[in-house]
């Protein structure tokens, strides 16, 4: 994102690199989450002690599948930030930073895919797993 | 120990210095470090914006917790009865009260920040009280969710 030319916004100048690209997704990914946050503890609630079949029933509401779907998806990016930044700031040897940015990395990864394995599962009405997996 | 230099006191050497409080970079110059938490006082701020990190680690873990639901509740009802089973003693509960904690007060926290980063409240005296705002009321959310959920009688000890 190199710019050949400097450029100026309101007598500051814009970065040449990727500047302020993660202060904004900080900010973004939070300002999604402030809602969503609110609704996810609705839903605790509610599906707090009411049973298996209460929280099939309630996946089998689109809504409430793609918004978890969203509500993780954008808590997991969050949260690769979150952790990336305080492991940039304590972690100063380049290798043990390397290494722990990519077991996070691979960690929100994970949580994240097979997350939404289980909402789409769920949604649809698949059967218990592991069927089909020949566990 | 009285040889070591005053923090940003250029004219001593700080290259012998034994108190970790400088650091050579990678083209050679010997910068300070800021200090850290048991030199700074205590205040108000300070104590938010560790919480709302502290918190963000705690949710990590939270993340793993709602994972593991959703595994449990993909995975069938023994599986899911199992995970019930285990979260409705009081250790389970404890913890999930852990996380609904850490949970409304990064919320709060996050509010905060979005708070300033929109470049109000920045005054010492507004910054003071949104940081107590927070703090109070994402231990009051997270102790009225519980009342609450205790009251209607969806979880009992």
């Amino acid at each position: 994102m190199s710019r050949a030319t400097k450029t100026y916004i309101k007598g500051v100048k814009v970065s040449e690199r990727h500047g302020a690209g993660e202060w904004t997704a900080e900010r973004l990914s939070s300002l999604i989450l402030v809602p969503l946050t609110l609704w996810g503890l609705w839903t605790g609630f509610t599906l707090s002690g009411a049973g298996y079949d209460a929280a099939l029933d309630w996946f089998r509401a689109p809504v409430n599948a793609v918004l978890l779907a969203v509500t993780l998806l954008v808590s997991v990016w969050h949260m690769q930030m979150g952790l990336k930044v305080i492991v940039d700031d304590y972690i100063h040897k380049p290798g043990s930073r390397g290494a722990l940015l990519g077991l996070i990395g691979l960690f929100c990864l994970v949580i994240a895919a097979a997350g939404v394995f289980f909402i789409v599962r769920l949604a649809l009405g698949s059967a218990p797993l592991p069927a089909g997996f020949g566990i | 120990m009285s040889t070591s230099p005053l923090p940003g006191d250029a004219s001593s050497d700080p290259t012998g210095d034994a108190t970790g409080r400088f650091l050579v970079q990678p083209n050679g110059r010997v910068r300070p470090l800021s200090p850290h938490l048991q030199v700074w006082r205590w205040h108000v701020t300070m104590a938010a914006s560790i919480l709302n990190r502290m918190t963000g680690g705690a949710l990590s873990v939270g993340a793993v917790v709602v994972f593991a639901w959703l595994l449990a509740l993909a995975f069938g009802p023994e599986a899911y009865a199992t995970f019930t089973g285990w979260m409705s003693t009081p250790l389970g509960l404890f913890v999930w009260f852990g996380l609904t904690l850490a949970l409304c007060l990064h919320l709060a926290g996050g509010v905060r920040h979005l708070i300033w980063d929109a470049g109000r409240g920045l005054s010492t005296k507004s910054a003071d009280a949104l940081s107590w705002a927070s703090m109070i009321g994402g231990v009051v959310m997270a102790v009225a969710f519980w009342a609450v959920l205790f009251a209607s009688g969806r979880i009992v000890l």
